[in-house]
């Protein structure tokens, strides 16, 4: 039952993360910020806005991003298995990417592109920290290894590797060159409007609560480190985002791929000797 | 019906568009962005695109290259929408009025709402001007406001619309022939 609820209020939950995570923002620069509601009314007023519909495909696959999203989010709070997971989640990313290839707009064009490297970035270490989870618990099933001791102690590198990747998702400096909001207006965003970017938006607010479900994996089930785990990765990113400047696709690729793999691979071999 | 309209003013986007400005203003916008006056806490997020954004921030006179761009960015925003005029130039053309390459001020081409004088206008003096933009932005309706000057028909060659020139000069007759 209260996985039912939680996966109804999935959404809003997001949102509240969203509205903190601008209000802490807010505060590491030195400002007063916006309310934490802000995301809300953000939403409310996109519903009453004029929508301009480019061409039906490229709305649908918007509305179609959002709901696998949430599928995957249930998924993960009804514990299924977490190959299936990572391979939905994928579904969702590619369903943006094709609806931003869709239109005419240039910047639409280099933003699914981008997204489609920063793809190639991050999807090897999602699974690289599956296989991590599944070499200690012998299953990729997620109830599973929410029951198991703390999985940080034996997958330190995965979950640097992990930390690399979450402000690829969360679209945070220094890795947001997918979305850029000044130089590329926001990527596949940019030819959403009204309504249909409502859902974009409810999305990134999904996108959150699916990366900080799945860091809690790392806690196993322990609940007070989960707790530790999530604040102290949240102040982490935002202080991170705060302090560094965007980098090129390229280097992102480069880092992540090289840093980011190379660690899991060591860590993983590591295990599979011990 | 739930109503929507008490939330518009609690949510406004800006789209920021230099029409031909000498900088000083859209110094002074980025000034109100800043740590010391910090628009953001009425949840004013400078999105620079126009399709998901409310409130239209021009500076500069409206040069004659610029025109078009001008019309274009306005009619891509969706309604409901306010135009802010912001700086001595872009409300009456201010030290370039009579430029042979400068159309004297916004309004001859858009409906304006709010003219906020000044140049450069003083952070204060924009934001006071955008909270009086959003409670006119709470009393707009969604029907569509047309802008003056977009009067000559856009070309289409080879299957692309072309819309260069299709801005008149203020002043301009439209020439029948060329439609
Ligand atoms: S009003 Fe003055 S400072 Fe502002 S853009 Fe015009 S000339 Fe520059």
């Amino acid at each position: 039952m209260i996985e039912i609820i939680l996966i109804a209020l999935a959404p809003i939950i997001g949102g509240l993360i969203y509205g903190l995570e601008r209000v802490v923002r807010a505060r590491m620069q030195n400002r007063k910020g916006p309310p934490i509601l802000q995301p809300f009314y953000d939403m409310l007023k996109l519903i009453d806005k004029q929508a301009f519909i480019v061409n039906p495909y490229h709305s649908i696959l918007g509305i179609m991003h959002f709901v696998t999203l949430w599928v995957v989010v249930a998924f993960v709070i009804l514990g299924q298995n977490l190959l299936y997971v990572v391979f939905l989640h994928l579904l969702s990313a590619l369903f943006l990417i094709i609806a931003g290839f869709s239109v005419k707009s240039i910047y639409s064009h280099i933003g699914a592109n981008r997204e489609l490297q920063a793809m190639i970035a991050y999807e090897p270490i999602l699974i690289m920290t599956a296989v991590g989870f599944y070499m200690i618990n012998g299953s990729f099933d997620i109830s599973i290894i929410r029951e198991s001791s703390p999985l940080l102690l034996s997958l330190p590198l995965v979950f640097l590797a992990f930390l690399m990747i979450i402000p690829i998702k969360l679209k945070k400096s220094p890795f947001d060159a997918t979305e850029a909001h000044q130089e590329i207006v926001g990527g596949v965003e940019i030819e959403y409007s009204g309504i249909f970017f409502e859902f974009l938006y409810m999305s990134k607010w999904l996108e959150y609560v699916f990366i900080y479900l799945l860091l809690i994996l790392f806690a196993g089930n322990s609940q007070i480190l989960g707790a530790v785990l999530s604040v102290g990765v949240f102040l982490l990113v935002n202080l991170v985002d705060n302090s560094t400047a965007r980098i090129k696709m390229k280097h992102l690729i480069k880092i992540v791929l090289g840093i980011g793999l190379t660690l899991s691979m060591i860590n993983l071999i590591g295990l599979s000797y011990v | 019906m739930f109503d929507f309209k008490p939330i518009r003013k609690k949510s406004p986007w800006i789209l920021h568009y230099n029409a031909g400005s000498c900088n000083g203003c859209d110094i002074e916008i980025l000034a109100c962005l800043s740590p010391k006056y910090d628009i953001e806490r009425f949840g004013v997020i400078n999105t620079g695109n126009p399709k998901q954004s409310d409130v239209f921030l021009v500076t500069g006179p409206v040069t004659f290259r610029s025109r078009e761009r001008l019309i274009e960015l306005y009619t891509q925003m969706p309604e409901p929408k306010v135009v802010m005029a912001v700086g001595s130039c872009t409300c009456t053309g201010g030290v370039f009025r009579d430029m042979y390459n400068v159309e004297d001020g916004l309004d001859r081409y858009i409906p304006v709402d709010v003219y906020v004088p000044g140049c450069a206008s003083s952070p204060e003096l924009i934001i006071d001007g955008l909270v009086k933009a959003l409670e006119i932005l709470e009393s707009k309706t969604k029907e569509i406001e047309k802008p003056f000057k977009l009067f000559r028909n856009e070309t289409n060659k080879d299957g692309v619309v072309n819309r260069r020139n299709s801005a008149l000069k203020v002043g301009e007759e439209i020439d029948d022939e060329e439609n």
